[in-house]
C-alpha cells in the first residue's frame, strides 16, 4: 500500500465531505474551461474575420511603402506601389499551401452623386474572383457584388459600403462619380455604377469604405501598379511557414518587396487579444481563490476529525513528513478528481451551449451578432488537471501545518 | 543488577487546565528491566495514563528524566523520539486505535510499512501475527467488521508484529466484557512471553493487576507502592 491509496480510502471514508469539495473544484473547472473556450472562440473568430474581411494571411509590399509606414498600415501609397506585378504573383501562387494572390490598389478621394454634396472615401480596387477563393467574405446587403472580369470601360462599377451610401443618397443602379489623385498628382474622375450595398462589419469604416474592381480602381488612379498583394493559405496556422517560402522566394528581386504576416497587420487583433487575456486571468485568479478558500476549509475540517487517529499514528511511529504527506495526497486527489469531473462537465456543457445555437451581441467593432460556438480547447482541459492538483496543494499547506503540530498526547486524549 | 529498559528519575509533569495548573506527576522514580511484567494502578487522576506517555516517549517531562535503553528522552528530536517508538515501542489503546480505512492485516503491517520493510517480509510477518492471535480468518476485514475483541486482538497484534522491547498498554481491556478482557490480557502475556517484550500496563480491574509479577500504584502523581507479587510467573 502506499500513502496514495490511503489517502483514496480516506476520500472514499468520508464520501459526502469529498463529494462536496469534488463538486466546488468541477464547478471551478467548468467555469475556466467555459471562459477559455469563450475566449478561444472569440481569439479565432476575430482573427478569421480580420483574414478573410481584407487582410489576408500575408502581405507582399514595396520594402520602401513597408518602410515608411510601418508593417501594422492597412494603406499602401501607389507612389511606393508594385510595378510588374503579374510575376510576383505568378511565383507566389505556385508555392505550397497559397490559394491565390490578390492585387489590391488602394484610392483614396471624394464620391459625388450628381448634384449631391461630395463625401470622402477610401476604397480598394480587388480582384473579385480571387477574392472569393481566398475566403473573403462580401457582406452584400441590396444589389449585386462585382462581376469577375474587368469591366470595360465607361461600365464601370462599385459596391458601397452601406453608411457611405447613406451619406451619398445613393441605392444600387444610381451612378456616383469618384474623384481621386493619380500618382503624378492629376486629379482624375471616374463615373461607377452602384452594383449593391455591403457592410465591412465594421461601423466605422462602413461610413467611408468602397470597392471597385482593379481595372477600375487602375483606370481611376492612371496607373498599372499595385498598391501590394494579399496572399490567401489554405489555413492560418500555415502562415508562418508560409511566409519563410515568400520571403525565400522573393529574395532578390528589385526593388526589394517585404512579406508580413496577419498578425503584424491586425493591431485591433492583438488589442482584443491582451484585454481578453486580462479578464480571463482576473476571473481564473477568483476561481483559484474561491477554491482554495472552499478546499482548504474542507481539509481542515478533515485533519480535525480525525485528530485521534493521527494521534495514534503519531505514536505508533508514523513521522510528522508521513502525516503530511496522507495530507496532501488527499489534496493531490481531490484536485485530480475534481478537475477530471469538470473537464467531463465542461465538455458535455460546451458541447450543450454550442447545440443551442445562442446568438450574441457583435464583438467589439462588429456589427452582424455572433452565433455562440464555445472552443474545445484540448490544452485547456489538460492544464486545468495540473493546475487545480497544485491548488488543492496550496489549500492544503494550512491543513497540513496543522496536522503536524498535533501534540500526540492530547490527540490520545480527544475525543 | 539488570539495566532497566524503561526508567524515569524524579519525573514531574504538570498541565494547564484552562486557567488551573494540574500536577500530574510529582516526582516519580521508576525502573522497568528489559522482560518486565508492570501493573500501575491508581484512581482516576492519579497520573497513570501521564506515566504511561512518558515511559512511552509520547511526551516529555518538566523535570527529571525519562530513558528508553539508556537513551534520554530530552536529548532526542521530534524525529528520534518517532524512530524510538517506531522501532521499539509497541501500544495498545482502551478504544483499539484501528486505523478505519485500513483492513485487519493492513492495520497490522502499518508499523513495518512506515520502517520501509519490504512488502512480501511485512505481509508474512503480519499474517503470522494475526494467526497468532487467532484471526487468520479475518485479515481483510475493516476495523468496523470486527468485534471489539477482535479489535483489540488487531491492535496486540499491532503492537507486537516489530517485535518492539516493550509494549505500553492503557486500560486494554477498558472496553471489553469480562470475558473478553481476560481473553485478550492472556494473550497479551502469552504473546510477550513468545517475544520476551516488557509490559507496563495500567488498569483498574483488580483481576488484571492480581496477575501482575509487580505492582505499582500511584496516587495524588507519587508511587505510593511498588510491589513485586511473589508467586505471579513473570
Amino acid at each position: 500500500m502506499k500513502f496514495a491509496t490511503f489517502a483514496l480510502r480516506n476520500l472514499r471514508r468520508n464520501r459526502r465531505r469529498s463529494a462536496i469539495s469534488l463538486g466546488i473544484i468541477a464547478a471551478g473547472t467548468v467555469g475556466l474551461l467555459l471562459t477559455v473556450g469563450f475566449i478561444r472562440f472569440s481569439f479565432d473568430g476575430l482573427r478569421e474575420a480580420m483574414i478573410h474581411g481584407g487582410l489576408g494571411h500575408l502581405e507582399i509590399a514595396s520594402a520602401a511603402a513597408v518602410e515608411s509606414r510601418g508593417e501594422a498600415a492597412l494603406d499602401r501609397s501607389v507612389q511606393q506601389g508594385i510595378e510588374n506585378w503579374e510575376s510576383v504573383r505568378a511565383k507566389v501562387e505556385s508555392l505550397p499551401q497559397v490559394v491565390a494572390v490578390e492585387a489590391n490598389l488602394q484610392v483614396m478621394g471624394m464620391a459625388q452623386k450628381p448634384g449631391g454634396d461630395s463625401v470622402s472615401f477610401v476604397g480598394v480596387g480587388v480582384e473579385p474572383e480571387r477574392e472569393r477563393r481566398m475566403g473573403f467574405e462580401t457582406r452584400l446587403r441590396d444589389g449585386k457584388g462585382l462581376a469577375d472580369g474587368a469591366p470595360p470601360e465607361g461600365e464601370d462599377e462599385a459596391v458601397l459600403a452601406l453608411g457611405l451610401a447613406a451619406t451619398l443618397g445613393v441605392k444600387p443602379g444610381d451612378t456616383i462619380t469618384l474623384l481621386s489623385a493619380s500618382p503624378d498628382g492629376m486629379l482624375n474622375a471616374l463615373d461607377v455604377r452602384v452594383a449593391g450595398l455591403v457592410t465591412t462589419g465594421v461601423q466605422e469604416l462602413d461610413s467611408r469604405y468602397l470597392k471597385l474592381h482593379l481595372a477600375s480602381a487602375q483606370r481611376l488612379l492612371a496607373t498599372d501598379r499595385i498598391s501590394n498583394l494579399l496572399v490567401g493559405l489554405e489555413s492560418t496556422a500555415a502562415t508562418a511557414a508560409a511566409r519563410e517560402r515568400t520571403v525565400a522566394a522573393l529574395a532578390g528581386r528589385t526593388p526589394a518587396l517585404a512579406v508580413t504576416s496577419w498578425e503584424k497587420r491586425a493591431a485591433f487583433y492583438g488589442q482584443v487579444r491582451n484585454l481578453y487575456l486580462g479578464i480571463f486571468w482576473f476571473l481564473g485568479a477568483i476561481v483559484f481563490v474561491l477554491v482554495v478558500l472552499a478546499t482548504s476549509n474542507t481539509l481542515i475540517m478533515t485533519v480535525m476529525e480525525r485528530v485521534r487517529e493521527i494521534g495514534t499514528l503519531r505514536a505508533i511511529g508514523t513521522a510528522p513528513g508521513q502525516v503530511a504527506a496522507m495530507v496532501l495526497w488527499e489534496a493531490f486527489w481531490l484536485g485530480v478528481l475534481g478537475a477530471i469531473a469538470g473537464d467531463v462537465l465542461g465538455g458535455l456543457a460546451i458541447a450543450g451551449i454550442n447545440a443551442l445555437h445562442l446568438r450574441m451581441p457583435p464583438p467589439p467593432g462588429a456589427v452582424d451578432p455572433i452565433d455562440l460556438q464555445l472552443a474545445f480547447v484540448p490544452e485547456a482541459f489538460l492544464a486545468i488537471v495540473a493546475v487545480m492538483a497544485v491548488v488543492l496543494l496550496v489549500a492544503a499547506v494550512a491543513p497540513v501545518v496543522r496536522a503536524t503540530r498535533i501534540s500526540v498526547v492530547e490527540a490520545l486524549r480527544h475525543v | 543488577m539488570q539495566e532497566a529498559l524503561l526508567e524515569a528519575r524524579a519525573v514531574r509533569r504538570r498541565y494547564s487546565l484552562g486557567e488551573t495548573e494540574v500536577v500530574a506527576l510529582a516526582g516519580v522514580d521508576i525502573a522497568i528491566a528489559a522482560g518486565e511484567r508492570v501493573a500501575i494502578a491508581g484512581p482516576s487522576g492519579s497520573g497513570k495514563s501521564t506515566l504511561l506517555h512518558l515511559l512511552g516517549a509520547l511526551d516529555r517531562p518538566d523535570e527529571g528524566s525519562v530513558t528508553i535503553e539508556g537513551r534520554d528522552l530530552a536529548k532526542l528530536s521530534e524525529n528520534e523520539l518517532t524512530l524510538l517508538r517506531r522501532r521499539r515501542l509497541g501500544f495498545v489503546f482502551q478504544s483499539f486505535h484501528l486505523v478505519p480505512v485500513l483492513t485487519a492485516l493492513e492495520n497490522v503491517e502499518y508499523p513495518l510499512w512506515i520502517d520501509d520493510v519490504p512488502a512480501a517480509e511485512r505481509h508474512e510477518r503480519a499474517r503470522a501475527m494475526l494467526e497468532a492471535v487467532g484471526l487468520a480468518h479475518r485479515v481483510d476485514h475493516l476495523p468496523d467488521k470486527l468485534s471489539g475483541g477482535e479489535r483489540q486482538r488487531v491492535a496486540i497484534a499491532r503492537a507486537l508484529v516489530h517485535r518492539p522491547a516493550a509494549v505500553i498498554a492503557d486500560e486494554p481491556t477498558g472496553n471489553l466484557d469480562s470475558a473478553n478482557g481476560n481473553a485478550i490480557f492472556d494473550l497479551l502475556l502469552a504473546m510477550r512471553r513468545d517475544l520476551g517484550t516488557a509490559i507496563v500496563f495500567a488498569t483498574h480491574d483488580p483481576a488484571l493487576m492480581a496477575r501482575a509479577a509487580r505492582r505499582v500504584e500511584l496516587r495524588d502523581g507519587r508511587i505510593v507502592a511498588d510491589t513485586a507479587r511473589s508467586g505471579v510467573a513473570n
